[in-house]
């Protein structure tokens, strides 16, 4: 067997984890795991009105952000 | 009598007393007002979300919410971010379910002007981003108090932003570390199967490079703790742990890349990421675990009034503490906590200076007494004179001593730490001989290099960094199961060594409330009437006759009491069924002109029909159930017990000698407290204290460890290292029995893991250890350690 198969694999199998784990490393960034008590709720609260709440939020945020923007 | 649920809080009441609303009912009109609320806001799903949980019915006393719109306040609490909004950090009272942080976010969001209301579900605490041009803070405090909640500030204090910082830094190199190591795994599987089966050295090389591409992040991201540790140990002229982790550890690093360069020998990169991925889980419990004391100071602020009435001509005015002078004339209403102390000018009443004294009986004030700040007004309508400012009174004198107190705890040296200096050097020297032997004794370089970093390998301290920390996980474990919580693991072996226990009397020994043990009836009376009448009044001593009614499980009707009133130090009055009827002391009985023996040493409820006395209750403060049994334990512990009291000898006395304390000091004042186990610590011993109200603050900053009863004032059990949520003195005991297994746990573990490097020590530095020997040393004693700290677990079922 050729050895570039064996470093191949190798190769491939590892960067496939770090995608993962860099994904992982992301998520603990972000502080989507700060808050194990919530997290685990987080199911129960995921329907239509949380998205429009979420929306309604970006939006107020950006309305301020342009606000800011405005020349005077 | 059916009892029925309110439909806001959810809590069960007869139907009686409901407040009727169509098909709803409600126990009171803050309920009634929440739910209307939650209904024209379009947030009533919440009452679905909550489930079976209840919520606390919302309280009425709240400090202005003006307050929260002064500079001063925003000074110390808003912060102002880039974008020119400003944020603040909330505590949230009254957080049951993650039904109530929906709520509260939800509620927040629909308010003009909040960009981000985000709720920590563990720890109540909120991050509120809002545009202050449109908002005030003092709007969104009132929207949380509205839906039933309250929220006061807290100072995200820098401190604990790092602590938070820190941890989620050890979550980062955790993951990369347990990646790699794992992935690691399998290559090495295929390292070892070739070095016994015959490996082609090309494969090997290929092999090394993945190895070497794996351990790179661990070593120099996860490993950079320990070369930071090892970097400031060095400047403070020690040897640590960490020293011989970052030695080791890069040594067998550069030695691997050597080796897979000029292909020969073995690579020893696996090793590189179970050490530092081992120690580095060591070390992240041992941060885990450790205390933050930014929380503290937010509790004890939060105590403190930041406000108080004066008179200012005929108007009364409230104005910051600060600016309260000597002489002002301050108003005292009942149910407010005094924030300067003076002297009564005009009114009389009853005060619960408990927080100060431990005595668990009201002090009645008349004019010309003084009034001690800290202490809570139960009934008093009060004008007084303030004799000091607020800088100078009692109470941020109180909070002064006990910042001052937490700054300086004391901190006894554990014992890893202590070993793992010695050890460190030790191994450190013993490569380096072992290198130069083998040199002088003629071998190559490389042989002599590699036999000197096996030393370090075999001997770095995966076992060692995870004994303590292993055992003290499972001594909290252990603990919490049995409502014990030690708030940090080092205080585990501290506790284990202590020699002197220090007792508060009233709430630690005794239950901190009043009951009955005893009672005369003379006159046969309708046992509904009294029920309704001491159920009217907040006075311990009312409470303990209504408990007693209670347990005594007579029937009890309801009734209608007309004209009740509480009558300041001396009781209550009031007509039913056109009798007039009167329950309280002896005072209250001579006022109405009935005779009554009043001497006894403890506490004696009257209750009199038409003025004539029916019944008698006499009442004491008792100790916990199984409270000398737990103290004999202790005794037999090898502990020296002590009492100390805010209270009168002959209380502190009967106490004493009901559970078999013998030694005892009574009429202390906190300070007094604090003093007497500053100087049994000069004496050489080593304090546990177990307290529960504010007067035992100053003792408990003070001791060694600190014992807070779990229903003990909140700023108690934030001050204290261990918290005992039964509040029974057994548990206390149990507490130090655990203690004193964990630590003895620690000692065989770090007995074992000495041992064990004992034996492979003189094995690498012979020259026989290659690298799967290495590692398998590795797990082996780590596993060891373990299963070790596993079997106590099992034993102490």
């Amino acid at each position: 067997m050729d050895s570039w198969v064996v470093a191949m694999m190798l190769g491939a199998s590892i960067f496939l984890g770090a995608i993962a784990l860099t994904a992982f490393l992301w998520g603990i960034k972000n502080g989507q795991f700060d808050d194990e008590k919530k997290m685990m709720n987080q199911v129960q609260y995921d329907d239509e009105s949380e998205l429009n709440d979420a929306a309604n939020q970006q939006r107020k945020q950006e309305a301020i952000n342009k606000k800011e923007y405005k020349p005077e | 009598m059916s009892k029925v649920k309110c439909d806001h809080c959810h809590l069960e009441f007869s139907d009686e007393v409901m407040i009727h609303e169509d098909e709803y009912r409600f126990c009171c009109h803050g309920c009634q007002g929440i739910f209307h609320l939650l209904k024209d806001e379009g947030l009533e799903s919440f009452y679905s979300k909550m489930g079976d949980t209840t919520l606390s019915p919302p309280t009425e006393q709240f400090e202005a919410s003006t307050n929260f719109d002064t500079s001063a306040f925003s000074e110390r609490f808003v912060t102002t971010t880039k974008e020119g909004l400003s944020q603040v950090s909330l505590v949230i009272e009254g957080i049951h379910c993650a039904a109530c942080v929906w709520l509260n976010e939800k509620a927040l969001h629909k308010m003009e002007g909040v960009i981000e209301a985000y709720i920590n579900y563990t720890n109540n605490k909120a991050r509120i981003t809002w545009d202050p041009e449109t908002l005030k803070l003092s709007a969104i405090i009132e929207m949380i108090r509205a839906i039933g909640y309250n929220a006061f500030p807290y100072d995200a204090s820098l401190q604990e932003v790092r602590s938070n910082k820190e941890r989620k830094e050890y979550y980062l190199r955790m993951a990369v570390a347990t990646f790699a190591a794992m992935n690691m795994m399998w290559i090495a599987v295929a390292q070892y199967a070739g070095y016994f089966s015959g490996i082609s050295q090309e494969i090997k090389t290929i092999l090394n490079v993945a190895e070497w591409f794996l351990a790179t992040p661990v070593l120099f991201y996860s490993g950079w703790v320990f070369y930071r540790g090892a970097y400031y140990g060095l400047k403070n002229k020690a040897v640590t742990m960490d020293l011989l982790v970052v030695t080791g550890s890069s040594l067998a690093y550069l030695y691997s890349i050597y080796i897979t360069i000029f292909e020969k020998g073995e690579a020893y990169f696996d090793s590189v990421t179970m050490i530092i991925t081992f120690v580095l889980f060591g070390k992240f419990l041992e941060v885990l675990s450790r205390k933050n004391a930014a929380d503290t100071l937010d509790i004890i602020s939060k105590h403190v009034p930041r406000e108080v009435s004066i008179m200012d001509g005929e108007n009364i005015r409230s104005v910051d503490v600060n600016e309260v002078k000597v002489g002002d004339v301050i108003v005292i209403r009942s149910g407010e906590r005094s924030a300067i102390d003076g002297e009564v000018i005009s009114g009389e009443g009853s005060f619960d200076e408990s927080n100060l004294t431990g005595e668990s009986e009201p002090i009645f004030k008349r004019i010309g007494d003084s009034i001690i700040s800290g202490t809570t007004s139960i009934d008093a309508l009060i004008h007084y004179r303030s004799t000091k400012d607020f800088a100078h009174s009692t109470l941020s004198n109180l909070v002064n001593l006990l910042e001052n107190a937490m700054a300086h705890k004391p901190s006894i040296e554990q014992l890893a730490n202590r070993l793992s200096q010695h050890f460190s050097s030790t191994i450190l020297f013993l490569a380096i001989a072992t290198f130069w032997t083998w040199f002088f004794w003629p071998h190559s370089f490389d042989r002599a290099l590699m036999v000197g970093i096996s030393v370090i390998i075999i001997a770095c301290p995966c076992a060692l960094a995870l004994a303590t920390p292993v055992a003290t996980l499972v001594g909290l474990a252990l603990g919490a199961k049995r409502g014990i919580l030690f708030k940090s693991a080092a205080q585990i072996e501290t506790m284990a060594k202590s020699t002197m226990i220090v007792l508060d009397k009233t709430g630690t020994i005794t239950q901190g409330r009043p009951e009955v043990v005893h009672s005369t009836l003379y006159d046969p009376f309708d046992f509904g009437v009294l029920h309704t009448l001491v159920s009217s009044s907040k006075h311990p001593i009312s409470r303990g006759v209504l408990e007693y009614l209670d347990r005594t499980g007579e029937l009890i009707r309801s009734n209608v009491i007309e004209e009740v009133r509480e009558i300041p130090a001396r009781g209550m009055v009031g007509r039913a069924n056109g009798l007039m009827i009167a329950g309280g002391n002896a005072l209250l009985m001579q006022e109405l002109g009935i005779i009554v023996d009043s001497f006894s040493d403890k506490s004696l409820f009257y209750y009199a029909v038409d003025k004539k006395l029916a019944a008698v209750y006499e009442l004491r403060d008792l100790p916990k159930e199984r409270a000398s049994e737990s103290i004999e334990a202790l005794k037999r512990s090898n502990l020296r017990v002590v009492m100390l009291t805010g209270d009168h000898e002959a209380a502190a006395l009967r106490v004493a000698g009901e559970v078999g304390i013998d030694e005892v000091y009574s009429h202390l004042s906190p300070e007094d407290k604090a003093t007497f186990i500053t100087q049994a610590r000069d004496e050489g011993h080593i304090i546990v204290m177990a307290g529960d109200g504010v007067n035992d603050l100053l003792a408990l900053a003070a001791a060694d460890i600190a014992i807070a009863m779990g229903n003990g004032s909140d700023i108690a059990i934030e001050v204290s290292d261990v918290i005992l949520m039964n509040d029974s003195l057994t548990s206390l005991a149990e507490a130090f029995g655990i203690s004193r297994k964990t630590y003895g746990l620690i000692k065989q573990n770090l007995a074992i893991s000495l041992i064990y490097n004992s034996i492979t020590i003189p094995l690498a530095m012979m020259g026989y250890v290659i690298p799967l020997i290495a590692a398998i040393s590795m797990s082996f004693s780590s596993l060891l350690v373990v299963g070790n700290s596993m079997r106590v677990r099992w034993m102490y079922k």
